[in-house]
C-alpha cells in the first residue's frame, strides 16, 4: 500500500474528521483514522461510536489496502508541512512511512479491520436541502438546546419535516428557538433528534456551502450526504416536547425595536447585573424600553433608556440577561419585536427583516419572576 | 418632649393568675381559696399563686416550705400542664379574631398590635376591655391589660390596674408616665440593675431620662442606649406574630414500593405541585430543598441542596428534587418520598427588601 499526496489538502480534510474524535476514548482504536485506499480513492474515516465522518480524497496510487492510522500524531506532523507531496508507504514492520522534502517519519498503525463500521441505515427515508440551509438551520437553532443529561431529548435538535415545510426546534425549557423553512420541504413527514456533536460538525463544514446535502433517516440514525463526505450519526431516542403547546398565541404588549440597540444595551446593563441571575429588568411604559439591572452584593447598579415603538399596557418583565443577549445575537435582522403577555409568560423574539422567503424564525423565552 | 413615632397601638395582655384561676375553674371547691400551683413537693418551688393566696404573701418562685408559713391553709395542687395550653389556645383564638399580629410571651401573657384590626375599631381601650370581657364570658378567667404605644409600656401598664383591669397609656401621656415610673418597673431593670441604678440616683424615669446616653453607655453598655431610648418611649419592636412554621413540605407513600427512579419521577412531580401549592397558600418561599427518602425497610434518608435564592415554584422544587434522587444510588425500593422546603422567607419584612434581587426565579417552559 502506498500513496501520494498533497500535505495541506490532506491536513485540511484530516482537520475535519478530526472533529469526531474524542479526547479519551474506552476503545483505543478510536484514537485513529482509517485509511481505505481503493487506487486513486482513498477513504478517510474518523468516528467515536455514535457518529461516523467519511470523507473520499483523491490521491496518486495504484495499489489497495486498509490501515488504521494515529491519528492525534498525523495530525501534529501534517499541522508543521508547508505545501508539498507526501509519499506514503506501508512497510512489513507495521509502520507507515511518510517521506517529505525534509525526511522520513515512521508511525505505527493498527490493522484496519479492527476499526467500527458504519451503520448502515436500513429502509431510510431521505430529503436533500442547500448545505448553506441547512447551516444556518443549525447555527440558528443550537445554542438554545439544552445540556441536561436527565432530558436527554432536550440536548439535540428536533428535525420536523413535512411535505409544506422543514422545521428546527431546540429547548433547554427556558428558552426555545424554531426555525421553519418553508421554501424547502421533504416527499414526506419525518421528525427525528439529532445530537449536538454531528450538528456541530456539520455546521462548521456546511456554512456557505451551495453543495446539496442528501439527508436520509430512519428510526434510529441519520445520514447527511455531500460532496466527498459522509456522515452518519445515531438519533436521540425518545419523544420530543410538544413545543407547539408552549408558544403562546395571545401575546397583547408587542415592542419593536432596534436589535443593534436592544442587544447593546442589554450587554452593558448586564454588566451590572447579579454575577449569578443574570437578571435584567424591562419597564415598557408608551414609547419607552427602560432596561435596569442590579447587583445588590456590591451596590452596582445600571439603568438605560430606548425609544422603541410599543403596543400594550405598561409592564415589567425580569430576563436571564444571558438568554437575551445570545438570542438577540443570533439573529441578523434590523428590527426585532418582542411580544409579552404577562411578567411569567413567555416572551416571543422574531425579527422583523433580514429573512429569506419562506424562512421564519421564532424565539421564546421564559421570564425571571420579580418578586414584586 | 412629645411622642414623636409613628403611633401603633399595642395590647399588651396578662391573664390573672393563670395556673391557679384555671385549677380554681376546674375544681370549684378551691374557689375563693387560697391556691398554690406546684411546691406541694418537698422541695418544690410555687409555680403560681391565686390572689386569695397572695393576700398572705405567697408568691411565684417561692418554695413551698416558706409558702406554707406565710399562708397555713394554702392548697397544693399539682400543675397540669396541657390544660393550660388549652385554654391559652382558647384565648389565642380569642386575640386572632382581632388581629393576626399576636405575639405570645407565655401560656398567659401576649402582645397584641391592633393598630389595623380586623373590625377597624379605632379604639384599643375598648377592643382590649371586650377581649377581656369575652375571655371571662367564654372561659370563666379574668385578664388585665395595657394599652399604649409600644409593647414596653403596655407591658408596664398591664399591672397597673391589675388584677380584672387595664390601663392605657395615650400617646400624649407617655412622657409622663414613664418619667414617674420606678426604675425597678422598667423592663429589662432586673435586681441588680436596679440596685445599679439605686447608687447613681435614679430611682424613677424622670431621673434616668436627666442622664444622658453617654452616661448610661458608660455604666451600662449596650443597654445603656436602650434604657435611654425606652424611657423616651422609644421602644420599636414590632408585635411579632405567633412562631411561623420552619419548613413546609409534601409527601407520599405509595401503595407499592418503587425501586426505579423513572418512577419516581413523575411522583416527585406531583409532590412539588402539591408542595407549590402549599407554600402559595402560605406566601413562603424557601432556600433549602429537602428530599425526603423512606424504603422498604423503614430507613429513612434525607438529601438536602441549598440554593442562593428562595423558591416555591414547582419546577424549580422538581429539579432540585431530581437532582439530589439522582445524586446517589439508592439503598433499596422506596415506600415514601417526600419533599420539604426549609430556611423560609419568613422574615419578610427585612429579608425580601433587602434581597429582592436574590428571590427572583428563572421561569420554565411548561412542557
Amino acid at each position: 500500500m502506498k500513496f501520494l499526496v498533497s500535505s495541506t489538502y490532506l491536513l485540511k480534510q484530516l482537520q475535519v474528521l478530526g472533529g469526531v474524535i474524542n479526547n479519551s476514548n474506552t476503545l483505543p482504536i478510536l484514537d485513529n483514522f482509517l485509511f481505505d485506499l481503493k487506487g486513486n480513492q482513498l477513504t478517510v474515516s474518523a468516528s467515536d461510536l455514535e457518529t461516523t465522518m467519511s470523507t473520499i480524497l483523491e490521491v496518486e496510487s495504484d495499489s489497495e489496502g486498509v490501515i488504521a492510522v494515529p491519528a492525534r500524531l498525523l495530525l501534529d506532523t501534517l499541522k508543521t508541512f508547508p505545501e508539498q507531496p507526501l509519499s506514503f508507504v506501508v512497510e512489513d514492520n507495521n509502520t507507515v512511512e511518510i517521506s517529505s522534502n525534509h525526511g522520513k517519519y515512521a508511525l505505527a498503525y493498527a490493522d484496519g479491520a479492527e476499526f467500527p463500521k458504519a451503520v448502515e441505515l436500513s429502509n431510510p427515508s431521505s430529503t436533500t436541502i442547500m448545505g448553506d440551509i441547512l447551516a444556518t438551520a443549525i447555527t440558528k437553532t443550537l445554542f438554545a438546546a439544552g445540556n441536561d443529561d436527565l432530558r436527554p431529548v432536550m440536548s439535540g435538535v428536533f428535525f420536523q419535516f413535512s411535505t409544506e415545510s422543514l422545521t428546527f426546534v431546540a429547548t433547554d425549557a427556558h428558552k426555545l428557538v424554531k426555525y421553519q423553512r418553508k421554501d424547502v420541504t421533504a416527499s414526506e413527514v419525518a421528525e427525528f433528534i439529532m445530537p449536538k456533536k454531528p450538528l456541530n460538525l456539520l455546521k462548521g463544514i456546511l456554512a456557505g456551502s451551495e453543495e446539496e446535502v442528501k439527508i436520509e433517516y430512519n428510526d434510529s440514525n441519520a445520514k447527511f450526504s455531500f460532496e466527498n463526505t459522509e456522515l452518519i450519526c445515531r438519533l436521540i431516542d425518545g419523544k420530543y416536547p410538544n413545543y407547539e403547546a408552549v408558544i403562546p398565541k395571545e401575546n397583547p404588549n408587542k415592542l419593536t425595536i432596534s436589535r443593534n440597540q436592544f442587544l447593546s444595551s442589554v450587554r452593558r446593563v448586564s454588566i451590572f447585573s447579579n454575577k449569578t441571575t443574570h437578571q435584567i429588568r424591562l419597564k415598557i411604559a408608551g414609547a419607552e424600553l427602560n432596561i435596569s439591572a442590579e447587583d445588590i452584593d456590591y451596590s452596582n447598579k445600571a439603568e438605560e433608556r430606548l425609544t422603541c415603538t410599543y403596543q400594550g399596557d405598561d409592564m415589567q418583565i425580569g430576563f436571564n440577561s444571558r438568554f437575551l443577549v445570545e438570542m438577540l445575537g443570533n439573529l441578523s435582522a434590523d428590527e426585532v419585536s418582542l411580544e409579552m403577555s404577562l411578567p411569567n409568560r413567555a416572551g416571543i423574539l422574531t425579527p422583523i427583516d433580514g429573512l429569506d422567503e419562506g424562512e421564519h424564525v421564532t424565539m421564546l423565552v421564559m421570564p425571571v419572576m420579580l418578586n414584586n | 418632649m412629645a411622642y414623636e413615632f409613628p403611633v401603633r397601638k399595642i395590647i399588651h395582655v396578662d391573664m390573672d393568675a393563670f395556673y391557679a384561676s384555671v385549677e380554681q375553674l376546674d375544681n370549684p371547691e378551691l374557689r375563693g381559696k387560697p391556691v398554690a400551683v406546684g411546691g406541694g413537693a418537698k422541695r418544690g418551688v410555687v409555680a403560681a399563686a391565686s390572689y386569695e393566696a397572695r393576700k398572705f404573701g405567697v408568691r411565684s418562685a417561692m418554695s413551698g416550705q416558706a409558702a406554707k408559713r406565710n399562708c397555713p391553709e394554702l392548697i397544693f395542687v399539682k400543675p397540669r400542664f396541657d390544660r393550660y395550653k388549652e385554654i391559652s389556645s382558647k384565648i389565642r383564638a380569642i386575640f386572632l379574631e382581632y388581629t393576626d399580629l399576636v405575639e405570645p410571651l407565655s401560656l398567659d401573657e401576649a402582645y397584641l398590635d391592633v393598630t389595623e384590626n380586623k373590625f377597624g375599631n379605632p379604639s384599643a381601650t375598648m377592643i382590649a376591655k371586650e377581649i377581656r370581657q369575652r375571655i371571662y364570658d367564654q372561659l370563666g378567667l379574668r385578664a388585665s391589660a395595657g394599652i399604649s404605644v409600644n409593647k414596653f409600656i403596655a407591658k408596664v401598664a398591664s399591672d397597673v390596674n391589675k388584677p380584672n383591669g387595664q390601663k392605657t397609656v395615650d400617646p400624649e401621656d407617655v412622657p409622663e408616665f414613664l418619667e414617674q415610673l420606678e426604675i425597678r418597673k422598667f423592663y429589662g431593670v432586673g435586681k441588680v440593675t436596679a440596685e445599679k441604678m439605686y447608687q447613681l440616683g435614679i430611682f424613677t424615669g424622670k431621673d434616668l431620662k436627666d442622664k444622658s446616653e453617654d452616661f448610661l453607655k458608660t455604666h451600662f453598655g449596650k443597654s445603656g442606649k436602650f434604657y435611654y431610648q425606652v424611657v423616651r418611649g422609644i421602644h420599636l419592636s414590632p408585635v411579632k406574630p405567633e412562631r411561623t412554621p420552619k419548613s413546609v413540605g409534601a409527601e407520599r407513600t405509595f401503595s407499592e414500593n418503587l425501586s426505579s427512579e423513572i418512577f419516581m419521577l413523575e411522583r416527585l412531580e406531583q409532590i412539588a405541585h402539591e408542595l407549590e401549592r402549599r407554600l402559595k397558600k402560605n406566601q413562603l418561599a424557601g432556600k433549602t430543598i429537602t428530599l425526603k427518602i423512606k424504603y422498604s425497610d423503614f430507613k429513612l434518608q434525607t438529601r438536602a441542596k441549598t440554593l442562593s435564592y428562595f423558591v416555591a415554584d414547582h419546577s424549580v422544587l422538581l429539579e432540585t428534587a431530581k437532582e439530589l434522587l439522582y445524586q446517589d444510588a439508592l439503598q433499596n425500593s422506596v415506600r415514601l418520598l417526600g419533599i420539604s422546603v426549609s430556611n423560609l422567607n419568613t422574615d419578610r419584612g427585612q429579608e425580601s427588601e433587602a434581597k429582592e434581587e436574590a428571590i427572583a426565579v428563572q421561569l420554565q417552559i411548561e412542557f
